[in-house]
């Protein structure tokens, strides 16, 4: 693969990606419900101790929490539920991006035009990989960075060293990455069918389905998963996504775009 | 492939049995062509009748499914990363990111074809400015007329400047200004010397910008210059112009003539369709000076390409609309 080729398509795709309006506010939208939702819920139910039922199974997942006063626990509890909407960011972005990027240019044919030079599909695709997943990745490190400096901020050290123990970082550093990536790959597979950006990005939106199951089991103080759980999750989201990297490499063939995307 | 052929400098497109299938379906078979340097040459058929999968065949976007192919001296599947750098292509639709200025677009292009920034820079400014959009180059190209999106897209496909050009219907959807002004714009190249390939449904057009004409449907049914198509469709349709008006003694002797199926007047002479216009003609002159009739001229109706596109191409087939 040729770097040049690369920067040219991921360029192109940053510039357009900074003139589609609609689309920016869709992707910076989320991040900032995300940083702010959490240290506000923080701080409406600190005064509200949780249910003893609900304390005893977060004490039995969480044996090092229980240092943390009644208020604080409450804190906690609320904030360990947004560290999957964290997951939802990497998710969510390139899977906007790329389906826009590639059904937008079923669209307006400009396709045929870009496969007519020199460039190599795996060059487009990798440009194209890029831009979706990178403004992805940037958003959820970029969002958590932010939430974990709020935390700091208002809550003190106790708490901050929640949001930032082994469990957060494996979640945002290894597990949002891979989901990123396993989303743009499903946004090429669903993109050489759909000719709607909204249908791909719903059909795409599967990807999401696991994650709003852990938030259910994780509310309801079944489902604490440590870091070593993040990380073998990471593994097992990489090697679906490198299998999906095969399938959208052979649908993302010069002669396939041309002859079978409609 | 006939390797002399195949290796002559003088030939910018040689292709021998080249074919493409789509499952079952054969889109183009058995397309055997020959191109010079410097040729314009027109690809006529109706929809479906495989032009756009012709066009793409040669520009390597897709492989063949048999046959094989030399375009500037390079093999088709081969070397087709360095076919794509040597050819320009101008897609039925326009395909300009709407976003972007014409400049940018223009750039993202040249950046693709592996040019260099000042090449670029230079390049770009000249075909902005030969196609009239120099003034609009910062401006979305989503704000652009029909004409000025094709003149925009004839510029990309030149920014490489490319010595084979294949154009899918230059002038579809244009204004007759901005028709002329792309008609204007394949002449100048002509004279540069490129290969140009044209696939229109303008027969006018065709006639007026081809050296040579192919009509396809799957296959190459006939290869031949304008006139020529044009000398041999033509039908028995003699026109004579007269001093005087014809009157109706004169087209009851010129009725009786051997070899004159249908005469009739006209404002300035009269029309006469003969059964073989090559060898009646001389008999109808003969019975018209034996008659007393004074000619002017007698002209032999040549027949239209269109004439020669219906004469070629029969009846369409399933799955085809004529142009």
């Amino acid at each position: 693969m040729r770097l040049a080729w690369i920067t040219a398509v991921l360029e192109r795709e940053l510039v357009e990606l900074l003139r589609s309006r609609l689309l920016l506010l869709s992707i910076l939208g989320p991040p900032l419900v995300i940083v702010i939702g959490p240290v506000i819920l923080g701080k409406l139910v600190a005064g509200r101790p949780l249910p003893a039922g609900l304390v005893a199974a977060l004490l039995a997942g969480r044996p090092e929490w229980a240092s943390l006063s009644p208020g604080d626990l409450a804190a906690a509890y609320s904030f360990q539920q947004f560290l999957f909407f964290f997951l939802m960011l990497p998710a969510f972005i390139p899977l906007s991006i790329a389906t826009f990027s590639i059904i937008g240019e079923k669209q307006s044919r400009t396709l045929e035009a870009v496969l007519a030079t020199p460039i190599r599909t795996s060059e487009l695709l990798a440009g194209k990989a890029i831009a979706a997943a990178g403004p992805g990745i940037a958003g959820g490190l970029i969002a958590y960075l932010g939430f974990a400096s709020l935390v700091r901020a208002l809550y003190g050290p106790e708490l901050f060293a929640i949001v930032s123990a082994p469990d957060w970082l494996a979640s945002t550093f290894l597990l949002g990455p891979a989901i990123a990536l396993l989303s743009v790959v499903l946004a090429v597979l669903v993109s050489a069918r759909a000719n709607d950006p909204r249908t791909a990005q719903q059909i795409g939106a599967v990807i999401i389905v696991p994650l709003v199951a852990a938030v259910i089991a994780q509310a309801s103080g079944r489902l604490l998963v440590d870091a070593t759980g993040y990380g073998l999750a990471a593994l097992v989201v990489l090697l679906l996504a490198l299998a999906g990297v095969r399938a959208g490499s052979w649908l993302f063939a010069r002669e396939a775009i041309l002859t079978r995307w409609r | 492939m006939n390797p002399s052929a195949a290796s002559s400098p003088n030939l910018a497109v040689v292709t021998e049995g080249l074919g493409r299938r789509f499952g079952e379906r054969w889109a183009v078979r058995d397309l055997c062509l020959e191109l010079r340097r410097g040729e314009v040459f027109g690809l006529l058929g109706p929809n479906g009748a495989g032009k756009t999968t012709t066009i793409r065949l040669l520009a390597a976007l897709i492989g063949p499914s048999e046959g094989s192919a030399r375009v500037d001296g390079l093999d088709l599947v081969r070397e087709s990363d360095a076919v794509r750098s040597r050819v320009g292509v101008l897609t039925e639709a326009p395909g300009l990111y709407e976003k972007l200025s014409a400049v940018r677009n223009l750039d993202f292009f040249g950046r693709l074809q592996g040019l260099p920034t000042a090449v670029r820079a230079e390049r770009i400014q000249r075909l902005l400015r030969l196609f009239e959009l120099w003034d609009r180059r910062h401006e979305p190209t989503g704000t652009f007329s029909k004409g000025m999106k094709q003149k925009l897209a004839i510029a990309r496909a030149l920014l490489h400047e490319p010595q084979v050009l294949f154009l899918d219907e230059p002038t579809a959807a244009l204004d007759p200004e901005a028709s002329a002004v792309v008609r204007d714009a394949i002449a100048t190249l002509r004279g540069q010397g490129r290969t140009i390939v044209l696939c229109t449904h303008v027969l006018p057009e065709a006639e007026r910008l081809c050296d040579r004409i192919g009509f396809l449907r799957t296959t190459l049914l006939r290869v031949d210059t304008p006139a020529r198509l044009r000398a041999e469709n033509a039908d028995g349709v003699v026109r004579v112009r007269l001093a005087a008006r014809a009157e109706p003694d004169l087209l009851a002797v010129l009725r009786a003539t051997p070899g004159v199926a249908a005469v009739d007047a006209a404002a300035d002479g009269l029309v006469a369709e003969l059964r073989d216009a090559q060898s009646d003609t001389p008999a109808l002159v003969r019975a018209l000076v034996a008659a007393g009739a004074s000619i002017l001229e007698v002209r032999r109706e040549a027949a239209t390409l269109e004439d020669v596109y219906f004469e070629v191409m029969g009846a369409p087939a399933d799955g085809e609309a004529v142009a």
